[in-house]
């Protein structure tokens, strides 16, 4: 023995090395466990936290060419490596970034100088108005092609739609131009107030491939003197401003300008005006610096109005140009001293600083909204764009956000469309109202069914059932969720949407019945009931059960049809204009229920059963009896036990995920009625994240309503264990 | 101790205890008790003097404190117990079917080895009995509070702190507010279960000279392991072994002149 050698107990420095060994494990594995729970905290909010990032714009490259004559309109490629611009000279000239000289440079109209030009949201080309009074369509086009790896964008102008006005090009006060593949429609106003819109048509034979073109034009005279105009992209609609601070609408309809309305905006000149990406909303910026966003909402009578959503801040004079993103709802506003980047959905201004170039005379949002180009004074630039998460503010997130089309501001999720035209709609309330709603509903049946069992459980049922009973709760407990949302969402919907009235027969018929069933066997004799096995009660009520059941099956149809009328759903609807949805709350309310019920059981039987037996016996000794004892001694004593076990059957109910997923439905809809579906946060980020492109808005706000789930849950267990240590506490001296 | 008990002079024979005995309060006959298989008690027949002290002593295990929860069927709830024989109380059966057994537990209460106040105020916990037994109106309440308390001796210690809870008391007071409670019922017997086997001996002495002033109203049955306390407390002694009840008698008799030999080695200390 080695040991011996050394004096001393010998055992003593093996038991101080294990004592240290045990200590040291358990201090890795309650750190371990603490920094994964800050990790995942961690990780949640670096997620988040580029939401809270500041847009910003900052110029690229600024050059200066060796052209005099005022540019008008400017566009640039995806990439921002050409930049077309077209100056009243009548030359159409692209530029390479920072070169001098222009790749193109191409007479427009023969040579003819340009009166005025702009480019149009949505495509790439310029609308033109050129010295003799013709309004012209120049599309313009960036093809990509790959040359060893490198890119190559080749600039291509194709053949201009040359529009006749039979107006002198000085008469001419505001026109626009809107192009597609069929047809080119143009309109323009005069000094004269007269409003003209003309739409060349081409329409191709398919069989002789022979091309007919069509023109129409009608005529119409207007209040006041328009200073801006636009049309929408289905040539429907026609927008117009006017120095009175008057905005027109018309409708294109039956051969004829149909004036829909006019609004006053203020008294102040209409000077800039756009359409924001899908042309349901307009942005009008106006003499005083004052922006406002503009669309059209339905009004009670059934009438469709134009109408001032959204103001932003004024700038000091008057604004110049207007430049939407055709990418998201954001825009740049310019005057003469500040140029601005505003989101309309968020309301928010994401940027304001001076003027990139002093005296711009056009500005362009490149094409994937990451940048703007700008020309002035014979110098033109770029500026890169940083503008992540526009969309996102509390107020948009958690609050009624007035969306396009919607005749008032709502709490709306639907965070995906077709295209970018599509306006995300990311407001989180009606997920969190669901996630409330299924947890309201599924602990409307956990609660009482898991308390009262165990309160059966711990205090009247016979031990060896006892020994039974709670590991055969438990085990519900590792159910999957998907299995049991596989079933409430593929068996039970279908069921109770046959079965329903039988559900609310159940309700009525079995509380009586078991109320009845335990009366009736205190009512027997002692000396029959005191023979019996243990458990032989629970197996009475079995037989109650059953029976009740089959009550209800037997009377449902009649009762269905005196109550309800011989259809459920439909004496639902005509009777509170609910709907019966298959997958339905009630439905979530039982699934999740079952889920739920193993976990308040299980805490709250523990709570009972940690209730001193001599309390118990003290209140019996009193001439109390069991039931007496049970609510006045052992339920008061366990009370913060089953507020702990309630608190985490909740916790547990708000963050479950797989049956509310299979069960709800999933419709993000702001009702609290039993008979339709929700969506829960929990379910919303696993249908979700899929499809959300990394790192973008979308992503992020999932990210957020995680970190709000995480936030809830850790609240709600955390209230749970502090009240169970107060209890610890309470009765550690019992 | 001072307090020493003056006896009964007329009672320390045997002839004046058959007299004591001739109506019994409550008297257990034949009285066998299983639990599961193992038998707890054997053949019991012991009778209780009304309005007397009476203490049941013996070694652990010996089935005192089982023979004890028999009077007032708290055995009833522990499961697997079997019981042969009779109990009876006024002599009647106290397990005939139609006894109401909370009325039974009312009429014969019991104080426990360990205090078990509930968690609740002083005032509650003495009331607790009352309430359960249809007792509302507040003056009532009070008044039987009250009166419990004094009683108990513990009124002047807690009158001005009845509201809070009883749990913050020391253990001597606990087990006195255990006897209010039990007392507040008007019970006719109090069973106590080694009340004082936790306490220091100040309560001890406290807890035993109440007792003295109980026995005016109450009869008491009281399990003990301590000796002295039985030969001190107490009017009459049984002396329990292996289940089986080996003497019953007065106690200075018992302590001073055993007629059994098991009786003897035992309070000498030979075995326990």
């Amino acid at each position: 023995m080695r040991t011996a050698a050394r004096p001393g107990p010998p055992i003593s420095g093996r038991r101080r090395w294990a004592e240290r060994v045990a200590s040291l494990c358990v201090r890795v594995g309650g750190f371990a466990v603490v920094t994964g729970i800050l990790g995942i905290l961690a990780f949640l909010i670096a997620e988040v936290f580029p939401v809270l990032l500041a847009s910003h714009v900052e110029t690229e490259k600024q050059w200066s060419t060796t052209v005099t004559a005022p540019v008008l309109a400017v566009l640039t490629d995806e990439h921002r490596t050409h930049t077309a611009t077209l100056a009243a000279d009548g030359y159409l000239r692209i530029y390479r970034k920072g070169a001098e000289a222009p790749v193109m440079e191409e007479p427009i109209g023969d040579g003819r100088r340009i009166v005025s030009a702009k480019s149009v949201l949505g495509d790439t080309g310029f609308a033109v108005l050129a010295a003799d009074g013709r309004i012209a369509w120049i599309p313009l086009e960036f093809s990509i092609s790959f040359v060893e790896q490198t890119r190559v964008v080749q600039p291509e102008v194709s053949a201009p739609v040359w529009i006749a006005t039979d107006q002198p090009a000085e008469d001419i006060e505001a026109f626009s131009v809107r192009h597609d593949a069929t047809s080119t429609a143009a309109i323009f106003s005069t000094k004269d107030h007269h409003l003209a819109w003309i739409r060349i048509s081409v329409e191709e034979n398919m069989f002789t491939g022979e091309q007919a073109e069509s023109v129409d034009r009608f005529d119409t005279q207007v209040s006041a003197a328009i200073t801006e105009i636009l049309i929408d992209r289905e040539q429907r609609n026609v927008f117009a401003g006017a120095t009175n601070g008057e905005l027109f609408w018309w409708e294109v309809e039956g051969g004829a300008l149909d004036q829909h309305a006019t609004y006053r905006a203020s008294e102040h000149a209409v000077t800039a005006m756009s359409m924001l990406i899908g042309d349901r909303s307009i942005v009008i910026g106006q003499a005083d610096g004052s922006i406002s966003v503009w669309f059209r909402v339905p009004q009670a009578d059934g009438q469709i109005e134009l109408q001032r959503i959204r103001d932003f801040p004024a700038h000091g004079s008057a604004i110049g140009l207007i430049t939407p993103s055709e990418r998201d709802r954001s825009f740049f506003a310019l005057s003469n001293e500040t140029m601005g980047l505003y989101y309309s959905t968020s309301s928010r201004t994401l940027w304001t600083g001076s003027p990139l170039l002093k005296g711009t005379t056009a500005l362009s949002y490149a094409p994937k909204g990451d940048g703007v180009v700008f020309a002035g004074g014979g110098a033109v630039g770029l500026a890169h764009v940083e503008n992540p998460h526009p969309e996102i503010t509390l107020a948009s997130l958690f609050g009624r956000v007035w969306y396009e089309d919607h005749a008032e501001p709502m709490w709306v999720w639907q965070s995906t469309g077709g295209t970018d035209e599509f306006e995300p709609k990311l407001g989180l309330t009606p997920l969190m109202l669901g996630t409330l709603k299924g947890t309201i509903y599924s602990l409307i049946i956990a609660i009482p069914l898991g308390i009262l069992g165990a309160l059966y459980t711990s205090q009247f049922v016979h031990p060896r059932m006892q020994s039974v009973i709670k590991p055969a709760v438990e085990i519900m407990a590792s159910l999957p969720s998907v299995v049991l949302g596989f079933l409430a969402g593929l068996w039970l919907a279908p069921l109770l949407e046959k079965n329903f009235p039988m559900l609310v027969l159940m309700f009525l018929i079995h509380p009586p019945l078991i109320l009845m069933s335990g009366w009736l066997w205190h009512a027997l004799p002692k000396r029959f009931t005191a023979r019996m096995v243990p458990g032989t009660e629970l197996l009475l009520y079995g037989m109650i059960m059953a029976v009740g059941f089959a009550l209800a099956f037997a009377l449902a149809e009649p009762f269905e049809a005196q109550m309800f009328a011989g259809d459920f759903s439909r004496w639902l609807y005509e009777s509170s204009g609910l709907r019966y949805d298959q997958r339905n709350a009630v439905v979530v309310g039982i699934a999740m229920g079952f889920a739920v019920i193993p976990i308040i059981f299980s805490i709250a039987e523990d709570a009972f059963s940690n209730v001193p037996k001599n309390l118990a016996a003290a209140s019996l000794a009193l001439g109390a009896s069991r039931w007496e004892t049970v609510v006045r001694v052992v339920l008061p004593t366990a009370s913060a036990g089953i507020f702990s076990a309630i608190m985490i059957g909740l916790g547990r109910a708000v963050g479950e995920t797989m049956i509310v997923l299979m069960a709800t439905g999933n419709t993000p809809i702001l009702d609290w009625s039993a008979f339709n579906g929700f969506r829960t946060l929990s379910a919303n980020i696993a249908v979700e994240i899929p499809e959300a492109p990394h790192a973008g808005t979308l992503y992020r706000v999932l990210f957020i309503s995680a970190l709000l789930l995480f936030l809830l849950t850790f609240l709600i267990n955390t209230v749970a264990e502090i009240v169970r240590q107060r209890l610890r506490q309470r009765f550690a001296r019992l | 101790m001072n307090s020493k008990l003056e006896r009964d002079p007329q009672l320390h024979n045997h002839r004046d205890l058959e007299t004591v005995l001739e109506k019994p309060i409550l008297a257990a006959e034949s009285l066998s008790l299983w639990y599961g298989a193992s038998q707890a008690l054997k053949e019991i027949s012991l009778s209780i003097p009304e309005r007397r002290i009476t203490a049941l002593i013996g070694p652990s295990g010996c089935g005192k404190s089982t023979l004890l929860r028999c009077f007032n069927r708290l055995n009833d709830l522990v499961d697997g117990v079997r019981i042969e024989g009779d109990i009876r109380f006024h002599g009647s059966s106290i397990f005939d079917p139609e006894v109401d057994v909370n009325g039974l537990r009312r009429q014969i209460g019991m104080v426990f080895q360990k205090s078990n106040p509930f968690p609740k105020s002083i005032f509650e916990n003495v009331a607790y009995g009352c309430r359960i037994h249809g007792m509302n109106r507040k003056r009532e309440l009070e008044e039987v509070v009250e009166r419990s308390l004094v009683r108990a001796g513990l009124w002047d210690e807690v009158k001005d702190r009845l509201h809070e809870s009883a749990l913050g008391m020391s253990g001597g007071q606990q087990q006195r507010l255990c006897i209010a409670r039990a007392i507040a019922v008007e019970p006719e017997v109090i069973l106590l279960d080694e009340p004082c086997s936790a306490l220091d001996p100040i309560a001890t002495a406290k807890i035993e000279e109440l007792m003295q002033e109980l026995k005016e109203r109450y009869t008491l049955l009281i399990v003990t392991h301590n000796m002295q306390q039985a030969a001190r407390a107490s009017d009459y002694t049984a002396f329990m072994y292996l289940g089986e009840r080996v003497e019953f008698g007065e106690t200075g008799q018992l302590f001073v002149n055993p007629s059994e030999k098991q009786t003897e080695d035992y309070i000498s200390g030979r075995f326990g």
